[in-house]
């Protein structure tokens, strides 16, 4: 048997077995290599040179600021500023979800924490203004998709570290148009179904809070993603840098201005956000012993060329791609999936000569979606988990918005200036 | 008032361990801490002086590295890693028990194997003594925290496998 079958095999079997996806990365690449004979000592240098590398200190970072927003009651402020200029109708809360996450999505960079800070302002309120509970579950856990695209994000974070010709500040603006878009593609089904079936008008008594007020106290959460970003157009931050000026700003905002965090939550915070990050450098630096393993037996290229060569055109491969994409994404979450990809990915996007930095983002859109679409959503999962209820029931409502933003990804598949008029127009590439 | 209850958010109860899960939780959070406070001071003294000491990258990097270890382990405990749960729900809880068994003796088998290697690597880097090449420090006293953790990822999965064990006999 060759080794790259052995490898696969295994591989496969942890995987659908319920071992942790680091745990079967590195079993399979190393029998692979004992089998195969490439050089045993391969595996612990790659888990240490996996890790070791410092553009992946950004992903703790950013994580970490995400957490201390999170924690400090940022949430809470922006709700009430989204509702002072939304209003409170059929359908406003619904979308205000949306406008939060993507505000968030500005802050923190992973999709299920951004799902589970929206989520716990949000669904209560949606259920007493009387939306089904499995319809707030499926937008709290869309919406938290957006995330990931907008920046900053950690998916863009790891696909930088293994296609450095995309740099992190390039797929950070390229990002932005394309989530804005899909954070409205989310919005269009989600108040039109509020609206067809007259929900979220039971609360149009409650007084609506002050424009002036709720923006001064939202204010300074508003600034936090003009900073991390603007940082790093002006060339002052590297993206590490502009994660842990997050974290600065965010203890400055919940100690001195919100006056929210507490020593305890500060330290509960760290453990948090250490084991969070810990979860996926794992996961980083099991991975490239996969892919060490599988680059030296010289598999790559023949799959690549092969997918190519009966791929008719490169539409028909990048349909192929996002079918295939959509199937995984529904089992695996987006850093595994770039991980595991990426190394057969990229010399299809070389053959056809796509723009790499174009090709990530569609890549995260993909994820993006993958993260609310039942039965692995990664989203859906912990909204589910808040509102209490299966996700099956999900299902009516949920669709609705994959289709919306599918379509929003089909837009930047058609017109790539969508994601890269910004990075371009700004000098990032 | 709320008609849904936000405690379930809450994760679940940390599972009783022998050895306190305390013990990674607090140096992994120091571990993010200082990281963080070294890459401020890096921003603050290259804005206020022309001085850099972007030699502390090293540094860095190898916090990095033990924090991602120590998170690891305590994760094994708290089975927080991604994996996909979705077919092994689906089966009866005898056999889903069986099979959690198994995926967990497949990480101790990872990490001792991971272990094992990486004290020849060590091993070797002592030998030849190489240098980091930031500080000049030996290499090894970098390489060594990878077996040292490794080990512990390797107690903490043992200490699941034991619990998952007791738990059926129960």
């Amino acid at each position: 048997m060759h080794p790259a079958v052995l490898l696969f095999i295994c591989f496969v079997i942890l995987l659908f077995g319920g071992v942790p996806i680091a745990a079967a990365l590195g079993l399979a690449g190393t029998v692979a290599i004992y089998y195969g004979d490439l050089g045993i000592m391969a595996v612990p240098t790659n888990v240490y040179a996996g890790i070791a590398k410092y553009p992946l200190l950004a992903i703790p970072m950013f994580i970490l600021a995400g957490a201390v927003f999170d924690k400090s009651g940022v949430a809470l402020r922006l709700v009430r500023f989204a509702m002072s200029v939304v209003g409170q109708g059929r359908g406003s809360l619904a979308a205000i979800t949306i406008i939060v996450a993507m505000i968030i999505g500005g802050i923190s960079g992973s999709g299920p924490a951004c799902t589970a800070a929206v989520g716990g302002v949000m669904l209560a309120a949606m259920t007493r203004a009387g939306y089904p509970r499995p319809f707030s579950a499926s937008v709290a856990a869309a919406a938290g998709s957006t995330d990931i695209l907008i920046p900053p994000s950690v998916a863009f974070v790891i696909y930088s570290v293994l296609v450095p010709s995309a740099t992190v500040p390039a797929l950070f603006a390229a990002g932005l148009v394309p989530g804005v878009l899909a954070g409205l593609a989310l919005m269009v089904p989600a108040v039109w179904m509020s609206v067809r079936n007259n929900w979220g008008g039971l609360r149009e008594d409650e007084p609506k809070p002050e424009v002036w007020q709720s923006f001064k106290e939202a204010f300074w959460a508003l600034m936090a993603p003009v900073i991390i970003l603007g940082g790093m157009r002006t060339g002052l931050f590297t993206p590490t840098e502009a994660a842990v000026m997050a974290v600065f700003y965010g203890l400055f905002v919940g100690l001195v201005i919100y006056k929210s965090l507490t020593w305890r939550g500060i330290c509960e915070m760290l453990v948090e956000s250490a084991e969070t990050s810990a979860v996926i450098l794992i996961v980083v630096g099991l991975a490239s012993v996969f892919a060490w393993a599988s680059s030296t037996m010289g598999i790559i290229d023949p799959v690549a060329k092969t997918i190519v060569a009966i791929g008719g055109g490169q539409y028909a491969v990048l349909a192929m791609l996002i079918f295939f994409l959509i199937i995984i994404g529904m089992f695996l979450d987006g850093v595994s999936t770039f991980l595991i990809l990426l190394p057969i990915l990229i010399p299809i996007a070389q053959s056809y000569q796509w723009d790499l930095v174009w090709f990530g983002v569609i890549l995260t859109m993909k994820i993006a979606i993958g993260q609310f679409s039942p039965p692995m959503a990664v989203n859906l999962m912990v909204s589910c988990r808040m509102t209490g209820v299966t996700m099956e029931s999900t299902v009516p409502y949920v669709i609705w918005l994959i289709v919306s933003m599918f379509i929003s990804l089909a837009l930047v598949i058609a017109f790539p200036g969508l994601a890269l008029w910004v990075p371009r127009t700004f000098g990032f590439m | 008032m709320s008609e849904i209850d936000l405690d379930v958010v809450k994760p679940p109860e940390p599972p009783k361990t022998r050895v306190p899960l305390r013990i990674e939780e607090v140096l992994a959070g120091a571990a993010i801490g200082i990281l963080g406070l070294i890459t401020f001071a890096n921003v603050v003294v290259r804005y206020l002086t022309n001085f850099s000491f972007a030699f502390t990258e090293e540094f860095s990097i190898i916090l990095m590295v033990i924090m991602a270890l120590l998170g690891a382990s305590s994760a094994v405990a708290k089975s927080g890693h991604i994996r996909i749960a979705y077919f092994v729900d689906l089966l009866r809880p005898r056999l889903r028990r069986l099979a959690l068994i198994c995926g967990t003796s497949a990480v101790t088998l990872s990490f001792l194997l991971l272990a094992a290697l990486g004290v020849r690597l060590t091993w070797d880097e002592y030998r030849f003594e190489v240098t980091s090449p930031g500080m000049g420090l030996p290499q090894w006293t970098y390489t060594i925290w990878l077996p040292l953790l490794s080990l512990a990822i390797m107690g903490r999965a043992i200490g699941v496998t034991i619990r998952l064990w007791r738990e059926g006999r129960r």
